[in-house]
């Protein structure tokens, strides 16, 4: 009997060869290509479920570790995913070194070229270049003439788009020498491929990546030569830029400070980070931010992401920027018509791999060639902006072309034209089959003690569609690891230099006041989102009760989730039915996810500190928060579905943040806001539901409630029996010193953290203001009596009003002592004479 | 000519000013028509840090910091130097034509030539435009020297426009003065550049000072001089040449050179951030040039 036509057959992935020009993977008698048949031979082993599952798998990783690209036209969402597609780019190590070589050779024609342009302008002066292509373009920052840093190098890191065409020559297409970005992403991709597929992974013997960040922080070091133990901080424009998870990622990888533009500042002719313990200096900078961004008194005037006077700072040495301020013009396309000319005149022989073939309009003989040609090539604004595409001839209309004639004609300096070329194809998962997509390669090189260091591979996109013309993460593109495949394997990476681990013990310390900040407020908007929920929740459960609720239950419980959540609610329900509508289609529920995300921006600014666990429970949240909106106002859902799983969510948190955060002072100033939130939330409730007196049952079951919100019910029953009364009640939620959860163990670990706060350097043994507002407020719950706070008269607990108005009172003033005391507070900066930029 | 130049800036803040950077360009550069003796530059509060360069284009830049709260800044530049005149034919109608200015200008390597295209592009605040080649072009005919098309085209804005001080601020665009026919010697410059440059000549800003003296009889007083503004054009061959079209002359010995650039953005007497400040600083501006 045929065994084999009962097990069903499991679809597979084939990838046949193309049968037309650029096929990467099998050669033209349609064989695979030795350096892919072990990746293709795996892949093709593999049931197409499996790999949809580890592209899942691989979908999961990335979002744990916050791996996102904010896409500059999606206002709505701003964090797009990173995608990765599980099929490596592969290149053998024979062609690899070839494209080295001229990588190699590229960078130290860059280097000499910037060196030129804000030095002696030889190329300018003896012809080799036009004075307008460096002198018309925006790039060119002439306050940055003569700027030097120490070693051989002003590009330090330095990226190159290429592609490789059908003849299987790879092409330079752009050149990134601003900031490049991609390295962290290339190193995330290649971390998440050896988890999703590790055999395979391990099996073809890839070219590591560490050697390239090695070097990347042994150079940034060693550009600070006359201090020990340097420090470094990775500038980043912040949270809304489109590479912040890199940003964050690298600098947390090379073990940088990662600061933004209020973490800096000025003083003296040196550059300094604001911390905790007062001003450090800092001595190199991994800049992210665009260098004509980077100080508003020389360069744009209206920048709010550099730091103002820290152009001169860099100019007397004191500090050392890289990239070198200014090599941004090194990304001007013009450059790339003259580059074989440079060559010639700076290296004296040709470059090994050449770039498209460039026709600049502000040359006369190239302007008519383009006009004749418009709708065959691609023309593109010498001036890269964000969101700016090129336009590609072949597809405009007629229209489109006449419109482009007509702004190339308007200003021809400003554009370029190249001719259209077809990358070749990879195979990429698209869920359903391996199918071909144009790809391009971006490289990085980084600069060494004597010459460049290349990353062996890079980073890999690849189109959307078969023929897409562009391919930019901008617009979404996916990305792919490529592997550079020795037919040895890798040696052992040699150990990295003792870099004192002493001076990053320390760093963990001194973070900049403005994570300080945010993780305060992190921990207070936590704290306040658990309190909202869970008012809700048990409002919720006592409308679902056995019994209604009175009329003067219900306000008091709408009081209290009001006054917990901010909002002010006017109507007075008459049922628990429209309590119920009330509370699902108010302003409250929006009032809850208004805490949860400034919650999820505070953490968005400390990204740096968080964990992948934590990061993990974040995205829950973040998923969880639409859900507030349209399920809450779904009748037929009960809300516990709801709010469950974000009271758990946010319990993950805070159990994350008290069981993983090394106890530094991030840890400190998170906790400081968590207690000082959950102490004022308590005091609020307190106020709202105890302070009526109410008749009975409804005083035991609102006292119940409170003792539910304040997770108490469970310990109160077992230590004092089943009906919940006042005194007991307002025992276990001011003053139990063992439950975490009254107000008393509040103050205490308050006090316990303010303690191990800096206090300056005064040598007088007086208390400080922050100190003396909180022992004040601990000595008063100290000394309060719980019967004459269980007293009421006329209907209401008034000793109990007072006490707990004046404790929230105190409290928030306390915040705000820690606030100033601590925190930056920036005054608005403005110029002195406001002239218009334009950048020319 | 000698003289010395005491040029006061003082700036009265609404609120305090905590700290501030800024970069001061008042020291007068030394030119092939001038020699700048000395200068020096004092601030009032206390600066914790200066120091001074030249910039991209040459000139001399006092940058400086001060970390004492304020609610003023006083400025101080003082510079001793001596002017000579320009040198340059009287008679203008000699040297390159407007036609082989443009022809040097395209084909040229040499290397003035070269550098002097800088000027020739659009800068931050002059964009050449139709309107400023059609104000100029029928001056400017192929035969005629460069020199003496650019003397006629100074004399037709001095004629043309008004000279009114509180018409324009320093950043009114070249249209609007193009449109209201009046403007002040920064307006004038740029206006003039903007002409020149949308022909495909190159021409850069100047500021300095410019001495004025006393009706005959009366006593100079103090303080009355005050920061002027003209321009430099490029004709191959005979080189950089300066017109003031605020007074439709050459410039002359009492033309006393600060700095150049590609227009008023690259020479801003003073410039800078502050923190805090408040709205609406009041400045008042003094100049004294005195002959020694």
């Amino acid at each position: 009997m045929p065994q084999e036509s009962l097990i069903p057959k499991l679809p597979t992935l084939e990838y046949p060869p193309l049968g037309k020009p650029g096929d990467e993977v099998h050669g033209v008698d349609g064989s695979v290509k030795p350096h892919w048949q072990y990746v293709m031979d795996s892949f093709s082993a593999l049931p197409l479920n499996a790999l949809q599952e580890r592209q899942n798998k691989a979908s999961r990783l990335l979002r744990d570790d916050g791996a996102s690209y904010n896409v500059y036209s999606d206002e709505q969402s701003s964090s797009r995913h990173w995608g990765l597609d599980l099929v490596p780019n592969i290149i053998s190590s024979e062609n690899w070194g070839d494209i080295e070589a001229a990588l190699l050779e590229r960078s130290e024609l860059f280097n000499m070229l910037l060196r030129d342009i804000y030095g002696p302008r030889q190329l300018i002066r003896t012809g080799v270049i036009p004075p307008e292509a460096i002198y018309a373009h925006r790039g060119f920052l002439r306050a940055c003439q003569g700027i030097k840093l120490p070693g051989d190098h002003e590009l330090i890191t330095h990226a190159v788009d290429m592609i490789r065409g059908a003849d299987g020559r790879m092409i330079v297409l752009a050149d990134r020498t601003q900031s490049p970005s991609g390295t962290g992403y290339a190193l995330e991709n290649r971390t998440v491929m050896s988890r999703v597929l590790p055999s395979m992974f391990r099996d073809s013997h890839v070219h590591r990546l560490a050697g390239y960040f090695q070097q990347l922080r042994t150079k940034l070091l060693s550009l600070c030569p006359h201090r020990a133990n340097p420090r470094v901080a990775v500038l980043t424009p912040g949270p809304r830029n489109e590479t912040y998870f890199e940003h964050a990622y690298l600098a947390n990888y090379l073990g940088f400070y990662l600061v933004q533009s209020d973490d800096l500042v000025v003083r003296g002719g040196f550059l300094w980070m604001k911390s905790l313990d007062g001003l450090n200096r800092v001595d190199v900078v991994l800049r992210r931010v665009d260098d004509s961004y980077c100080d508003p008194v020389e360069l744009r005037s209206d920048s709010r992401l550099g730091v103002p006077g820290m152009l001169d700072v860099v100019r007397a040495g004191n500090v050392v920027v890289a990239n070198s301020l200014g090599s941004g013009i090194l990304e001007n396309p013009v450059l790339l018509k003259y580059l074989p000319d440079i060559s010639r005149a700076l290296l004296g022989r040709e470059l090994r791999m050449d770039s498209v073939t460039t026709y600049w309009c502000g040359d006369e003989a190239d302007l008519s060639y383009v006009l004749a040609h418009l709708d065959r090539l691609v023309v593109k604004s010498t001036y890269r902006k964000p969101g700016q595409f090129s336009t590609n001839g072949t597809l405009a209309s007629a229209a489109e072309l006449e419109k482009l004639r007509a702004a190339i004609l308007a200003n021809p300096m400003n554009y370029v034209a190249q001719p259209i070329l077809s990358s070749n194809f990879l195979p990429t998962f698209d869920n359903e089959a391996l199918s071909p997509r144009p790809a391009i390669l971006r490289s990085f090189t980084v600069a060494g003690a004597g010459s460049y260091s290349v990353m062996p591979g890079g980073l890999t996109r690849v189109g959307n569609e078969d023929g897409s013309f562009i391919i930019s993460s901008q617009v979404g593109a996916s990305s792919k690891d490529t592997w550079v495949v020795a037919s040895e394997p890798q040696r052992e990476m040699e150990k990295p230099p003792e870099d004192t681990l002493a001076a990053r013990d320390s760093e963990i310390i001194n973070l900049p006041s403005r994570v300080l900040e945010n993780l305060f407020w992190m921990g207070r908007y936590a704290e306040r989102a658990e309190a909202c929920l869970r008012i809700l929740r048990t409002t919720y459960r006592q409308l679902n009760g056995e019994d209604p609720l009175s009329s003067d239950m219900r306000v008091h419980l709408l009081d209290a989730v009001s006054k917990l959540a901010s909002v002010t609610v006017t109507e007075v329900p008459e049922s628990d039915r429209s309590m119920i509508s009330l509370l699902r289609e108010g302003t409250v529920p929006a009032a809850i996810a208004g805490v949860l995300n400034s919650m999820l921006f505070c953490a968005e600014e400390a990204k740096e500190l968080l964990s992948s666990d934590t990061y993990r429970v974040i995205n829950d949240i973040r998923d969880s928060i639409p859900l507030l909106d349209t399920e809450l106002g779904d009748h037929f859902q009960t809300p516990d579905e709801v709010l469950d799983p974000l009271v758990t969510a946010l319990m993950a948190l805070a159990g994350l943040n008290h069981e993983s955060m090394t106890r530094g002072y991030g840890w400190r100033f998170m906790d400081l806001g968590r207690r000082l939130e959950r102490a004022v939330q308590t005091a609020n409730l307190t106020e709202c539901l105890l302070v009526p007196e109410l008749p009975e049952p409804d005083q035991s079951r609102i006292a119940e409630a409170m003792l539910i919100a304040q997770e108490g019910l469970i310990s109160y029953r077992r230590r004092y029996g089943a009906r919940p009364d006042v005194t007991i009640g307002l025992n276990l939620v001011l003053l139990d010193p063992d439950s975490p959860r009254s107000v008393m163990y509040q103050l205490t670990r308050m006090v316990m953290h303010l303690r191990k706060l800096p206090k300056g350097s005064s040598p007088l043994h007086e208390m400080t203001p922050i100190d003396k507002a909180l022992l004040e407020c601990t000595t008063q719950l100290r000394l309060a009596s719980l019967t004459e706070l269980a007293h009421p008269s006329e209907s209401q607990r008034q000793n109990l009003s007072k006490h707990m108005q004046s404790m929230s009172e105190s409290l928030m003033s306390i915040s705000e002592m820690i606030s100033d005391r601590y925190f930056d507070h920036r005054e608005a900066s403005q110029q002195l004479v406001s002239v218009k930029w334009e950048g020319l | 000519m000698k003289y010395r130049i005491s040029h006061i800036t003082a700036y009265k803040y609404a609120s305090r000013v905590s700290h501030c950077y800024n970069l001061a360009q008042m020291m007068p550069r030394t030119t092939l028509r001038q020699t700048c003796f000395n200068s020096k530059v004092e601030v009032s509060p206390k600066v914790s840090r200066e120091s001074r360069r030249e910039d991209f284009f040459g000139n001399n830049v006092f940058q400086f910091e001060i970390q004492n709260p304020h609610r003023e800044l006083v400025i101080t530049a003082t510079s001793q130097v001596e002017t000579r005149p320009q040198i340059v034919d009287t008679n203008l109608d000699l040297g390159s034509t407007c036609a082989e200015a443009l022809l040097k200008m395209r084909q040229s390597k040499s290397e003035d030539v070269l550098l002097a295209r800088e000027f020739q592009l659009d800068s931050a605040m002059i964009a050449s435009s139709n309107e400023l080649r059609d104000f100029a072009q029928d001056l400017f005919t192929p035969d005629r020297s460069l020199l003496s098309a650019v003397s006629a085209l100074t004399e037709r804005i001095f004629t043309d426009f008004t000279y009114s001080p509180l018409s324009t601020t320093i950043a009114t665009p070249i249209a609007d003065v193009m449109k209201n026919r009046k403007g002040v010697c920064q307006d004038f410059a740029h206006l003039q550049i903007g002409c020149l440059r949308a022909m495909g000549y190159a021409a850069k800003y100047v500021s300095g000072y410019l001495e004025t003296l006393p009706p005959p009889g009366e006593e100079k007083m103090v303080g009355v001089d005050a920061t002027h503004a003209w321009l430099s054009v490029f004709s191959p061959g005979e080189g950089w040449v300066e017109f003031d079209p605020t007074n439709n002359c050459l410039a002359g010995e009492q033309h006393i050179i600060t700095s150049w650039g590609r227009d008023f953005n690259d020479v801003t007497p003073l410039k800078g951030v502050i923190f805090g400040g408040g709205r609406n600083p009041g400045m008042t501006v003094s100049v004294d040039v005195s002959r020694v």
